[in-house]
């Protein structure tokens, strides 16, 4: 890639802003799998502790 | 499919399969950037903004992939009653919403040098638009209504009825006099672009594609276990 080209601030801009977007979908993806799965566990736990 | 319907048994090939998914969108989207960004050579008439093409032409084609999982799966939940479909649809709302973004912006990023507007009010350019309004109304569907149930019955017409605007997206260039090009890769008698630019973007097609699989089979783990939460949440207070 030419970097002096006189539109490479376009081109940079397309891979930062897509870069930027789906590393943020990505980790609020992960991150709300992570805190849900975790709370299921919990009351699951604790539904099973009551029960005894 | 109807095997996978079962929410256990689904968790179960979706934790194992995660991982070797994960792998592949990494490699497959370090080869697509590679092609990308130091492989392909710049177009002779647009130069280095031809690289703008492999970061949107995969998200767009990915905008309309995943409402037409969407639509599918909403059409699944309504024949078959497959308790996963709602599931299915409902995550991969948001992320087929992200990538109609990402289409429409890095679009106007290559629209600028290319036409010398950032937007214009084009067949194309504005069905997509309308098409992330789709998104963002079947999510808000989703975020308004308290009872799942309900929701869904909504959410699965509005899935449906919207993919009407899908044909329009792909066929708009060809019904109407429009500043977009015409298909080039998917069309009758083969792609018109030369190997060296078509492989990069079949390949970071593919990196989209299998990151949308990890993310959708991410999303779809998370809703199971928000539906858990809330059963056993009224279970407790059935309790008391």
């Amino acid at each position: 890639m030419d970097l002096a080209s006189p539109h490479t601030g376009f081109v940079a801009a397309a891979y930062v802003i897509s870069a930027l977007v789906l590393f943020g979908l990505t980790a609020f993806i992960l991150m709300r799998d992570r805190r849900l799965r975790a709370e299921a566990e919990a009351l699951d736990h604790q539904r099973a502790k009551d029960a005894r | 499919m109807q095997s996978l319907a079962n929410p256990a048994r689904f968790l179960k090939i979706a934790n194992a399969v995660l991982p070797w998914v994960w792998a592949a969108a990494a490699l497959s989207l370090a080869a697509g950037l590679y092609g990308a960004l130091a492989a392909a050579p710049a177009d002779y008439q647009q130069g280095e903004t031809v690289r703008i093409i492999f970061v949107h032409v995969p998200a767009a084609w990915m905008a309309l992939f995943v409402y037409t999982v969407m639509a599918s799966a909403s059409a699944a939940a309504i024949v078959f009653r497959h308790p996963l479909a709602d599931v299915a649809a409902k995550a991969a709302a948001p992320i087929g919403a992200a990538f109609c973004f990402l289409a429409l912006v890095t679009g106007s990023i290559w629209g600028k040098p290319m036409w010398g507007a950032w937007w214009v009010w084009d067949a194309r350019l504005t069905s997509m638009f309308v098409l992330l309004l789709l998104y963002l109304g079947y999510m808000a569907i989703w975020q308004a209504i308290d009872e799942p149930h309900r929701a869904a019955q909504i959410a699965r017409i509005v899935a449906l009825v919207g993919f009407v605007n899908v044909p329009v997206v792909k066929f708009s260039v060809d019904w109407w006099n429009s500043l977009h090009q015409p298909a080039s890769v998917f069309r009758m008698g083969g792609p018109t672009i030369h190997i060296s630019i078509l492989w990069p973007l079949l390949v970071m097609g593919l990196a989209y594609t299998l990151l949308f699989l990890a993310l959708h089979l991410v999303a779809m783990r998370s809703e199971i276990a928000a539906r858990k939460i809330r059963q056993l949440r009224i279970a407790r207070i059935g309790d008391r």
